[in-house]
């Protein structure tokens, strides 16, 4: 019945459509998804295209749709496609989302460089996670891993190695107490290389990786990214990675697709109605199975098998049942708190005078978020004591050097030395991130922390970043250098930075506080 | 065959006595006349056979113009915001729903059980085919599954292993899935059947007390629970056995989705895993009994239980009449797999019981 209504809405969508005589669009439809799906879409906007709706996809981390989602948050958006269904039953109590429905299903993998599963011994059989954590123990692999508290494969990964630690179906909130469980975890993700807040960032940094030579293990994906990344592997004739499924169970992520309510009118409603009954077409599905993603009983084939890569979406894959939203909340403060590997940062802060005035309060204003636990908190980007920190306000020079670890006095202090300075003088980062390494390479010796120098700059900097880049010790090539643009910034040179470095560059410019909240994902 | 006009004339003769008679009756029905609106709420699980043109036109033939509104069961006879819409009608999905709206103090006028569906376990042929070897799982002569649900929960009490239970494709521990029991309906009949079995009889306050906290330990180790059997329902289709190996849910659920797209079903037929219905021994009847607060309503009651209306219920939409008999007209691949009695049915517990029971697995 739900079937032949939704059909009905396609005609009446179709009609409607025809009788439109020119080819202006009748309204604008937005769509926030995770960035998994950016590969989808095609489909959607040649449907939108045929229904003359002006649809509009950005994405975000499954986080950040979460929030949106929230009490007394206005929705500005008309549907959401996050990765999994656990984000809005999380955020969404007000039930603003409607007729919500999964449009493929998508196991979390350990993708790993063939040549390295091999050696592991992985290409043979299922793999444990005893087997993973033994490998990361003996120094042998690490895996790059979105932050579990702002995406979805992250959390999904990390929600899984809790369940296989704690050798139980489903997590319960008294398994976060058990100490063996925590430790086995935090030795896992003591293999994360790195980190980002975006899974299609995460493979696009492996990929990049890969043409540079600066080769990593393994990542933690969805499969459909794996497959995604392995196509373009092949093109470049670089070898794939390797599927493994732990034997435990895969976290396997529903990709609903539902929509928000926000008084727009039937039409808009019956447009996502259509919308969604197409996603779910036997066409469109043929085609978002083509990419790899699982598709439903009865509605197209799966994607055919490449044994090369050990993917096979046909195989039965054993899913773990994802928790409560109250035990997946206590986990995340967990991870955030206490069992991710701990951040080692540097923030430069330009304080140059063009910064004076607007650009100096909104930096405070970015600072105050940073280092007031409670608020970064809400957010999920807190410190922990185990992070060590180092901020070092320049202009033309580096003015200060203030350390401190992630403790709430040392917060405290940090930002009041940050709110003594004003803004004065010239510009050059890379003095700032000269000094910066040199703070941060005793530290990476010891192997325990995730490194990053966040930059944050309004304006052009004195030197260039070629001959920086040239004269940086290779030995210091690991830490990520990000930047965060504010004002008029040249965006180019802290593009060429983050190029080099595995990093990427925030926009600033309309929300600073934002800007900094999102590098935090990445560390 | 050609028709002579001898025969033409007798024809439009027996026609036109046939209008005049008709005329004669219809002029007394009700519908020449605008058929009644009626408001009121409905589990969502009807929502498809309400909206259904035949069953539309059915009613409207018989003088009603139904408006159903989708509400939980439990909230409908007990939620003030929704009592004070002042509905003509209640169609909740239990008949413990009977007893809680007289707890409530709803001016009750006609309560009649309009339709049924059994509480069954969705399940896949491959994991079936592992239950089966361990005995857990029997096929009746009719060629029905049917499932030991006491043997199968104390295993998943016992943190058994799925290949210690014969399940060898999956990995880890037992576990099967019900949709919340404070939300809805089928989750909270499931709490129901599982107080019953795990009490060895009909569950009473005094055998509360000895198997609630089994029965919450049970709950709890579904981890995630949905809010509604409609989408509990489509992510068991859509994760399949590896992610939803056991899931409850009605019986009318699966007919409803096979009617709707037999092709669809027919494809489905030929995959490694197919879904199975396990039917649990004894189970319990998701009844619909339909509450009248109205006078206007009354003859709602009747309506329904006409022979069209409970056709189209059974024959479109998979629900059981009013004593469990399957009705006639149903897709043959439905007729095949269905059992035509359910011999061991269970009345749920009184309300008291189930009220305290909903108390205890309050997240």
């Amino acid at each position: 019945m739900r079937r032949s209504v939704l059909g009905l809405a396609v005609l009446l969508a179709g009609t409607l459509s025809l009788g439109a005589c020119d080819n202006a669009a009748t309204f604008d439809f937005t769509i926030v998804s995770g960035s998994e799906n950016e590969i989808l879409e095609p489909v959607v906007m040649a449907f939108c295209a045929a229904q003359k709706v002006a649809c509009h996809m950005s994405y975000l981390g499954s986080l950040d749709i979460g929030l949106g989602l929230r009490p007394g948050q206005e929705a500005t958006v008309d549907a959401v496609w996050p990765a999994s269904s656990i984000w809005i039953e999380m955020f969404d109590s007000g039930r603003k989302v409607t007729h919500l429905q999964s449009i493929s299903q998508n196991p979390v993998v350990l993708g790993v460089r063939k040549s390295k599963a091999q050696s592991l011994g992985w290409t043979a059989g299922p793999v444990t996670t005893a087997e993973i954590l033994k490998a990361v123990d003996g120094g042998t692999l690490r895996f790059l891993m979105t932050s579990a508290t702002q995406s979805n494969s992250g959390a999904s990964a990390y929600l899984a190695m809790l369940a296989a630690a704690h050798g139980k179906a489903v997590l319960e909130a008294g398994d976060l107490d058990d100490a063996a469980t925590l430790d086995q975890v935090a030795r896992l993700l003591h293999g994360v290389e790195r980190s980002s807040g975006s899974s299609g960032w995460l493979a696009q940094l492996y990929r990049d990786g890969t043409r540079k030579g600066a080769v990593y293990d393994a990542m933690w994906n969805y499969e459909a990214v794996i497959k995604e990344t392995n196509d373009a592997l092949r093109r470049d004739g670089h070898e794939p990675l390797w599927a493994v499924y732990p034997a435990e169970g895969v976290a396997v992520a529903d990709s609903p697709l539902g929509f928000v309510a926000r008084g727009r009118g039937q039409e808009v409603e019956d447009f996502f109605i259509a919308l969604q009954a197409y996603l779910l077409s036997p066409e469109a599905q043929a085609q978002i199975a083509a990419t790899g993603r699982r598709i439903a009983l009865g509605r197209a084939a799966q994607a055919p098998p490449e044994p090369d890569w050990n993917f096979d979406p046909g195989r039965l894959a054993t899913a773990v049942r994802m928790p409560e939203p109250a035990v997946i909340r206590k986990a995340l403060t967990l991870y955030q708190e206490a069992l991710r590997r701990p951040s080692l940062t540097a923030l430069c802060l330009d304080f140059s005078g063009s910064m004076a005035g607007e650009g100096e309060s909104a930096l405070r204003q970015a600072v105050s978020f940073l280092f007031s636990p409670e608020r970064a908190a809400e957010v999920l980007v807190q410190w922990s004591p185990k992070d060590r920190i180092f901020v070092l306000p320049f202009d033309n020079e580096v003015e200060a050097v203030w350390r401190g670890t992630g403790s709430g006095d040392d917060q405290a202090r940090l930002l009041g030395q940050v709110l003594t300075m004003s803004a004065g003088g010239g510009t050059d980062m890379y003095g700032c991130v000269r000094q910066a390494t040199a703070l941060m390479v005793p530290f990476l010796a010891r192997d325990d922390f995730l490194p990053a120098i966040v930059i944050m700059t309004d304006g052009r900097s004195d030197g260039d970043p070629a001959g920086f880049l040239q004269a940086r010790a290779a030995d210091n090539g690991r830490i990520p250098i990000f930047g965060i643009t504010f004002g008029d910034a040249d965006r180019s040179q802290l593009e060429t930075l983050a190029g080099a470095t595995g990093a990427r560059v925030f926009d600033g410019t309309k929300d600073l506080t934002g800007a900094f909240r999102s590098a935090r994902g990445y560390n | 065959m050609s028709i002579t006009r001898r025969g033409l004339g007798i024809g439009l003769m027996g026609a036109s006595a046939a209008a005049t008679a008709g005329y004669v009756y219809l002029r007394d029905t009700p519908w020449l006349q605008a058929p009644a609106a009626l408001g009121g709420f409905i589990g969502g699980e009807k929502k498809a056979f309400l909206a259904n043109p035949r069953t539309v036109a059915a009613l409207a033939h018989a003088g009603f113009a139904v408006d159903g509104r989708q509400a939980g069961s439990v909230e409908m006879v007990r939620a003030p915001e929704l009592l004070s819409q002042n509905p003509d009608f209640l169609w909740p999905s239990s008949s413990v729903m009977v007893e809680i709206a007289r707890q409530s103090k709803l001016p009750l006028r006609r309560a009649q059980v309009i339709l049924n569906s059994p509480i069954v376990v969705y399940s896949w042929s491959n994991v079936v085919a592992g239950l089966a070897t361990a005995g857990l799982v029997a096929r009746s002569p009719a060629g029905y599954a049917t499932i030991d649900l006491l043997a199968f929960l104390k295993a998943v009490l016992a943190d058994a292993s799925w290949a210690s239970i014969g399940v060898e494709a999956l990995f880890g521990k037992a576990r099967i899935a019900a949709t919340d029991p404070n939300l809805s309906n089928s989750g909270f009949m499931f709490a129901g059947l599982v107080a019953n079995l795990l009490s060895g009889d009909v569950a009473t306050p005094d055998s509360l007390d000895k198997v609630g906290g089994a029965v919450e330990t049970l709950f709890r180790r579904m981890g995630y629970k949905s809010h509604s059997s409609g989408s509990q329902f489509e992510d068991y289709l859509a994760g399949g056995p590896g992610a939803y190996p056991m899931s409850v849910g009605y019986e009318s659920q699966l007919l409803e989705w096979i009617i709707a797209d037999p092709a669809r079903w027919s494809r489905v037929g030929r995959s490694a895993s197919r879904p199975v219905i396990l039917y649990p021994v004894p189970t319990v009847y998701s009844a619909h009994p339909l509450l009248t607060l109205k006078p206007a309503a009354d003859g709602l009651v009747d309506a329904l239980m006409s022979v069209p209306l409970q056709t189209i219920a059974w024959a479109e939409h998979g629900f059981r009449g009013p004593l469990g008999a399957p009705g006639a007209g149903a897709h043959p691949e439905v007729a095949a797999m269905v059992p035509e009695h359910l011999d061991a049915i269970a009345p749920m517990p009184e309300a008291a019981v189930m009220l305290a029971l909903l108390e205890r697995l309050a997240a």
